[in-house]
C-alpha cells in the first residue's frame, strides 16, 4: 500500500513506476512536482522511477490559467 | 481528455568517447556530450534557442548500427544505443579548418577568438582577404538574433539575405523595419556586440537589470512552454481537459465536475477545427507567452450578423467551460456566443454562469416558458441561450432579465413568483453581487474563501488556489489555509499595482521549481525574483517578499474599507452559496455518494450508514459552513481583519494608511 499527497491509499504491486501512480490517480496536469519519500522525482525518470512498498508518494500540482 | 500524452519519454544508453551515459530520447546529441563533460565548439548554438546547424563547427563523429558519420551535434537528437566521437582525428581537422577560416575574416573578435583556441587554430592570415572585418564587435552571422526574435517574441523582423560570402544580416527590404517592437532580445543574444542597444525607455535604473530577467522569462516561454501547458499553441483553453479530468469543470450550473462530452470542446478539438493563422498572438506585440488565439472565417449562424463571417478572439478556459456548465458541448455554440458577447460588450463567464443558473431555475419549474418568452431553457438549449443573448443585447424579451445577473434574477423570483430564497441561493452562483468564473470549488475550501472574500467578487484572476486542497492536500490545517489566503491575494494584488500579467507567473514554471517544498513551489520563487528585480531595475531600490507583501497590502486593505463604504466588504458578503463549498441537492449528493459519505464518516466523525440522502445533505452542508467560517475566522486574523471582516484601526497603523479621510470612513460606517 503506498499514500499519495498523504490521503489517498493506492494497492502497491511489483515493478510500480511513478507513472502508473499519475495514471492510477488520473492526474494528467503537466505543471506537476513529484517526490516519492521525500526524494524528488524528474519528469523524464516517471515512467522507470519505481514506487517502494508503503512509499509517500507526494504529487503537487501548480496552478494555472485565470 | 483527447490531448494528453501520459506516457514517459524513452531512455538510451549511449557510449561518448568511451564513456557511458543515459540520454532521454530526443535529447540533443551536443547537450548529452557537455552534460558527459566533454567540450565541443560552437558558434550558432545558443542554450535558449531552437538549434540551426549553420556554423559545422559542433560536428562529432556517431556510430550507428556500426556505420559511422559525421553529425552536427546541435541538432541531432539521440533516437538509439549510439557511439559518439567528439574528436577524432577527422573531425578535428575540419574544426581547426573552419576556425582558420573565421579567424581570417574576423580576426578580432573575442567570441571567433575563443573558438580559434579551442579548435587550435592560429594562423590569422591563412584566409585573410578583402572580406576581412578588423571590427572587434563584427556581426559573425551566427544567427542567434534572427532566432531570438521569431522565438523569444514572435516577431520575424531580422534575417539573412545575400549567399555565401555575401551572406549579411538585414530588415526586410534592407530598411530599418517600423514594425521593430524594440525588445532588444536581438542585442542580448548577440554574442559580439554587433547590435547594441541605443535607447532605454522610461529611464530605468538598471536596464540591464531588467533585461537579464526578462530574457529569462523569454528564454522559458520559447524553450518550456511547449511541454508544459501549450500556452502558445492553444491558450488557456489547455485546462478544459485538465479540469475535466480533475472533476473541476463545471457542468450544469456547477452541479457536476465532468462530462463525457467534455471531449467535443476540449483543446484538441479547438486546434484541429477551429484555431486559424497557426500562430501565437499576444495581447500586445512581444508578448513572448502570446497566448490569444482566433477563430477566422467563422459563419454566424444567429443574432444580426447571421451569415456573416467573422473572426472571433478566442475561446479562452472560461468561455469553453461557461458552455459545459450550460450544457452546450458545441464549439459552435461556444464560439458563437464567445463572439456574440465580445460584440456586446457582454461577459463570458458572467453570461454563462447567469444562463446556467436561468437552466437549474427552469428545469426546477421556478420559471416556465410562460417567463421565458416561449423558451425552453433546459440545460443544453443552445439556440434559446443565444436568443437570450441577443434579446439582452435589443433590451427586449426574457434576455432583459437575464442580464440583470444572478443576484437580482434571485431577489426578483423569490420576490415575484414565492420561490424558495434558500433554494435560489443555494445555486444561484454569486458573491458580492459578481458571477463565479467556471471552476467547481466544492473540495476546495481554500479556493470557496479565495473566491468569496476577493475584493471584485469570484472572478477568474482568484482561481490560483484550486488544487491546494482536494487534489495537493498542501494545506492541511486552518492555519495552512489561512496563511495561503494571506499571500496569494497580496501577491495577486502586486501584479494589478505593477500591471504585469499574471500568466507570465505561473503558466510556465521553471526547472529550479522542483527543488523547493510544495508550499514554496506554489509562489513559483524564481519566478518571484525576476518581478522584483523588475522593480528594483526599474525604480533603483531593491524588493523583498515582506516589501512587496507590505505594497500590497496597503492598497488591499483601502480596497477593502472602499468595499465596506459601498455595503460589500463584511462577513456576510464573504460568504459562497452552498453550491460552491458542496453539493446542494440531492441529485448532486448522490453523483458522488461515496466520496460524500466517506468524508461524513472520516472529517466529520458521523456514520453515514441508516440516513436518508436528505439528512445527509443537512448534515454535509452545516458541516461544511462551520468549516468555511472557522477558515474566514482565521483568514480575518491573519489579515488583521475584525470578526467582521474590516481592517482593525491597528492594522491600518501598521500599514502607515490611519489617514483622516481612511479614519472617517471608518467611522462612519461603523455609526
Ligand atoms: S528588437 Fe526585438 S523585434 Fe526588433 S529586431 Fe530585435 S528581437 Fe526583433
Ligand atoms: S548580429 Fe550578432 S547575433 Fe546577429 S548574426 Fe550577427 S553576431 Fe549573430
Ligand atoms: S553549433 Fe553551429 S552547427 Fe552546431
Amino acid at each position: 500500500m503506498i499514500t499519495v499527497n498523504n490521503k489517498h491509499k493506492l494497492d502497491w504491486y511489483e515493478g510500480m513506476t511513478v507513472q502508473d501512480v499519475l495514471d492510477k490517480m488520473d492526474y494528467v496536469l503537466p505543471l506537476i512536482t513529484v517526490s516519492v519519500n521525500e526524494q524528488l522525482v524528474q519528469g523524464v525518470d516517471y515512467s522507470t522511477y519505481e514506487v517502494p512498498d508503503n512509499a509517500q508518494v507526494n504529487v503537487f500540482h501548480l496552478a494555472h490559467g485565470g | 481528455m483527447a490531448t494528453i500524452t501520459k506516457a514517459g519519454p524513452k531512455k538510451y544508453e549511449i557510449s561518448i568517447n568511451g564513456k557511458a551515459a543515459t540520454v532521454v530520447e530526443g535529447t540533443y546529441l551536443l547537450k548529452a556530450v557537455m552534460d558527459a563533460g566533454f567540450n565541443v565548439p560552437t558558434l550558432c548554438h545558443h542554450k535558449d534557442l531552437t538549434p540551426d546547424g549553420t556554423c559545422r563547427l559542433c560536428l562529432c563523429e556517431v556510430e550507428v548500427n556500426g556505420k559511422k558519420r559525421l553529425v552536427t551535434a546541435c541538432n541531432y537528437p539521440v533516437r538509439g544505443e549510439i557511439k559518439v566521437n567528439t574528436s577524432t582525428e577527422e573531425v578535428k581537422k575540419h574544426r581547426k579548418n573552419l576556425a582558420e577560416m573565421y579567424l581570417g575574416r574576423w580576426p578580432n573578435v573575442e567570441a571567433i577568438q575563443n573558438i580559434a583556441k579551442l579548435c587550435g587554430a592560429t594562423d590569422k592570415e591563412k584566409y585573410k582577404s578583402e572580406l576581412t572585418d578588423e571590427n572587434p564587435k563584427a556581426c559573425i552571422l551566427c544567427g542567434h538574433c534572427v532566432r531570438a526574435c521569431s522565438s523569444f517574441v514572435i516577431q520575424n523582423i531580422l534575417g539573412f539575405a545575400g549567399r555565401g560570402i555575401k551572406r549579411h544580416l538585414t530588415m526586410p527590404f534592407g530598411e530599418i523595419d517600423p514594425n521593430c517592437i524594440e525588445c532588444t532580445s536581438c542585442g542580448y543574444v548577440c554574442p559580439t556586440g554587433a547590435i547594441q542597444v541605443a535607447d532605454n525607455m522610461n529611464n530605468p535604473a538598471d536596464p540591464e537589470l531588467i533585461r537579464r530577467h526578462g530574457m529569462r522569462i523569454n528564454a522559458m516561454m520559447a524553450t518550456l512552454d511547449k511541454a508544459q501547458n501549450r500556452m502558445r499553441e492553444v491558450g488557456t483553453a489547455n485546462l478544459v481537459e485538465v479540469m475535466d479530468s480533475y472533476d473541476l469543470l463545471p457542468v450544469h450550473n456547477y452541479r457536476f465536475g465532468k462530462h463525457p462530452d467534455t471531449k467535443k470542446i476540449d483543446s484538441g478539438v479547438m486546434k484541429s477545427q477551429y484555431f486559424t493563422q497557426d500562430a501565437a498572438d499576444g495581447c500586445w506585440l512581444g508578448c513572448s507567452m502570446a497566448c490569444a488565439k482566433a477563430v477566422d472565417g467563422f459563419e454566424l449562424k444567429t443574432g444580426p450578423y447571421k451569415g456573416q463571417k467573422v473572426i472571433v478572439d478566442g475561446p479562452e478556459y472560461e468561455t469553453a467551460a461557461g458552455g459545459s456548465n450550460m450544457g452546450g458541448f458545441d464549439l459552435d455554440f461556444i464560439v458563437e456566443y464567445n463572439f456574440y458577447c465580445d460584440t456586446y460588450g457582454v461577459d463570458t463567464i458572467s453570461f454563462a454562469t447567469t444562463m446556467a443558473f436561468v437552466m437549474e431555475a427552469f428545469e426546477a419549474g421556478i420559471i416556465t416558458e410562460e417567463h421565458t418568452g416561449g423558451k425552453t431553457l433546459k440545460f443544453g438549449a443552445m439556440d434559446e441561450a443565444l436568443e437570450c443573448l441577443h434579446e439582452m443585447a435589443r433590451g427586449e424579451g426574457f434576455g432583459v432579465e437575464v442580464g440583470q445577473g444572478t443576484r437580482r434574477l434571485k431577489e426578483k423570483w423569490a420576490k415575484e413568483l414565492g420561490a424558495d430564497p434558500n433554494f435560489l441561493n443555494d445555486i444561484g452562483m454569486e458573491v458580492k453581487g459578481l458571477e463565479f468564473s467556471e471552476y467547481v470549488t466544492k473540495e476546495s475550501p481554500a479556493q470557496q474563501a479565495g473566491y468569496a472574500m476577493a475584493m471584485k467578487g469570484p472572478q477568474h484572476d482568484e482561481a490560483l488556489l484550486i488544487f491546494f486542497d482536494a487534489i495537493n492536500n498542501q494545506i492541511p490545517t486552518i492555519e495552512d489555509k489561512a496563511e495561503t489566503l494571506y499571500y496569494f491575494p497580496l501577491f495577486r494584488t502586486w501584479f494589478g499595482l505593477l500591471g504585469l500579467c499574471k500568466l507570465i507567473w505561473n503558466d510556465v514554471i521553471p526547472p529550479s521549481n522542483s527543488n523547493y517544498p510544495p508550499n514554496e513551489a506554489a509562489k513559483i520563487p524564481e519566478r518571484v525574483e525576476d518581478f522584483q528585480k523588475f522593480y528594483e531595475g526599474m525604480i533603483g531600490e531593491p524588493l523583498d517578499e515582506e516589501k512587496m507583501l507590505q505594497q500590497s497590502a496597503r492598497v488591499f486593505n483601502l480596497q477593502r474599507l472602499m468595499s465596506y463604504y459601498f455595503g460589500r466588504g463584511t462577513r456576510e458578503e464573504d460568504i459562497p452559496p452552498l453550491r460552491a463549498i458542496g453539493p446542494a441537492t440531492v441529485e448532486e449528493y448522490l453523483s458522488r455518494e461515496e466520496r460524500y459519505d466517506k468524508q461524513m464518516k472520516e472529517d466529520i466523525g458521523i456514520d453515514p450508514g441508516g440516513k436518508t440522502v436528505e439528512e445527509k445533505l443537512v448534515i454535509t452542508r452545516d458541516f461544511r459552513y462551520k468549516h468555511y467560517n472557522q477558515i474566514l475566522d482565521a483568514a480575518y486574523k491573519r489579515r488583521g481583519w475584525d470578526h467582521n471582516g474590516v481592517p482593525t484601526v491597528e492594522r491600518l497603523k501598521e500599514l502607515g494608511i490611519d489617514i483622516p479621510e481612511v479614519m472617517a470612513l471608518l467611522k462612519r460606517q461603523e455609526q
